[in-house]
């Protein structure tokens, strides 16, 4: 190396240093404690900047924020056994200044809504109601029990993993949707271009309804499956790798290659699990045992 | 204004679009629920008025009910609701609430399009001009939200726009699907969803958040 190469190599850090002591000494933080009762309201509205949820060991919400700087600050308002927080821009904020980082402690069964327009939106562990919304919000949610969730994005991708028994509606108009192993009495996901994965079992007795309009739906199940599946796009191509029982009677006419309509394993437990697109593939196969 | 004022005050202001109203509302998920209830019902009430006239002593008879429960004032009529969506800019609150009137109005529509057999290109051109009627019923305009969005968020107008016209072709492509076979019930669920689904670009477009 150089004298020249190490001059410039230590005027290098010497400015990174600086930018990040600059960056570090803008930011702030800030911790909220609330005392609640069982099943509280949770709402946090966070116009830039992530929000992470997860549960707390007793009755009691915590909030961590970190603020980017002096142009956003954090109001929040309790009423009865209710938890509001939002983001208030102040005049210049923008996208970089106005970020906060959540970081939230909530009871397990609180229902709690996030939104978001632009940073991820990540929940863990709960049982409660949950609404996540944003337009380009990347959605992350994993390890949740009976409950009610529902998430909305523009363009943001969706990953729900490992939801049980839950009642769950996804709507992204162009965000790819994932759910791996997610199962439960009613599971919808719509979308306009967005693609849809699902890996999973579907469950017992479930009503499973993934539908989009351009974007290609993939089901991967495993051999111990039990479902009635009926697929169909209108302009796009449907495979299945898996032998179905075919059904007798379909209310429209199948035609090979753009629709199938079967039952796989036991029929006495099976899911109504229903894959439609207008101009996307559709497929539906095994999951590999290597 | 507390809500039992709020609900007092829809007797004076039933679009709920004074500014102690508004305030309010942006406020107070209960009472803007409420409010956009009575829109749905406005509107759902014109819509079934235009299709399936029934006796004037029906509506008669809600406009007395109504009044009797203080609801509505003499001089107020039920399509008073409509000039509310006119302003975009001053009641941007109220768009959540019109985009679910769109998938209403939407669903509605479509009930009364003729079932039998037409020629797709036909029913291309009916399909069009029935959604921007769909759109128009609900007070609502793709010309005005990109609008809306060029000024208050340029950045992401882009991304709007092609996702608008994505779900203007969902809405089609559905509306054929129907028209195709009228008697399939997966074609309607995803007329339905098409509507749902733009009804939802609308409420992100213009909620609170908007940067």
């Amino acid at each position: 190396m150089t004298g020249r190469t190490i001059e410039f190599a230590m005027i290098g850090a010497t400015l990174a240093t600086t930018l990040m002591a600059g960056t570090l000494a803008a930011e702030t933080h800030k911790e909220y404690r609330f005392n609640v009762g069982s099943k509280p309201g949770v709402s946090i509205n966070n116009p830039y900047g992530s929000i992470s949820i997860r549960p707390s060991t007793g009755n009691f919400v915590v909030i961590n924020a970190t603020l980017s700087s002096d142009k956003v600050e954090v109001d929040n308002n309790v009423t009865s056994n209710r938890v509001e927080v939002v983001s208030h821009l102040l005049p210049g904020a923008d996208p970089r200044s106005g970020s906060i980082d959540y970081e939230i402690l909530v009871p397990a069964d609180a229902s709690v809504t996030l939104h978001s327009s632009a940073g991820a939106l990540r929940a863990e562990k709960l049982h409660g109601d949950l609404t996540l919304e944003g337009a380009g919000a990347t959605v992350e949610v994993r390890d949740i029990t009976s409950a009610h969730l529902r998430v909305k994005t523009l363009n943001g991708p969706v990953t729900l993993s490992n939801v049980q028994d839950g009642h769950v509606e996804v709507d992204s108009l162009s965000g790819n949707v994932t759910l791996n192993q997610v199962t439960g009495p009613r599971v919808q996901v719509i979308s306009t271009s967005g693609g849809i994965s699902y890996s999973g079992d579907f469950g017992d007795r479930g009503e499973y309804r993934l539908t989009s309009h351009s974007g290609d739906i993939e089901a991967v199940v495993p051999d111990s499956t039990s479902a009635d599946v009926s697929a169909r796009s209108v302009r796009g191509e449907v495979h299945d790798d898996i032998h179905l029982q075919p059904r007798q009677h379909v209310p429209y006419v199948l035609e090979k290659g753009s629709a199938f309509w079967g039952t796989m394993g036991r029929a006495a437990v099976s899911s109504t699990v229903v894959l439609r697109s207008f101009s996307g593939k559709i497929h539906l196969r095994k999951r590999s045992t290597k | 204004m507390t809500c039992i004022e709020l609900q007092e005050s829809l007797a004076e202001n039933e679009t709920g679009g004074s500014v102690a109203q508004r305030a309010h509302l942006r406020d107070c998920p209960q009472c803007a629920a409420l409010v956009a209830e009575l829109l749905v019902i406005a509107c759902a009430a014109g819509e079934l008025r235009a299709c399936n006239e029934p006796s004037p002593r029906v509506w008669n008879s809600i406009e007395i009910a109504l009044r009797k429960e203080g609801v509505i004032r003499p001089q107020h009529e039920v399509h008073s609701f409509f000039p509310a969506f006119t302003s975009m800019r001053t009641l941007r609150w109220l768009l959540p609430v019109a985009a679910a009137l769109l998938v209403t109005a939407g669903v509605l529509v479509q009930q009364h399009l003729p079932s039998h057999s037409i020629a797709n290109n036909e029913y291309a051109e009916q399909a069009a001009s029935g959604m921007e009627s769909d759109a128009a019923l609900a007070g609502l305009n793709d010309d005005d939200l990109i609008q809306e969005i060029a000024q208050q968020s340029p950045a992401v107008q882009a991304q709007y726009t092609e996702n608008l016209r994505r779900v203007n072709q969902y809405i089609l492509d559905a509306r054929s699907s129907v028209a195709a076979d009228p008697n399939d019930e997966e074609a309607h669920r995803s007329l339905m969803d098409a509507y749902q689904q733009k009804a939802m670009l609308f409420e992100l477009a213009l909620d609170r958040s908007l940067p």
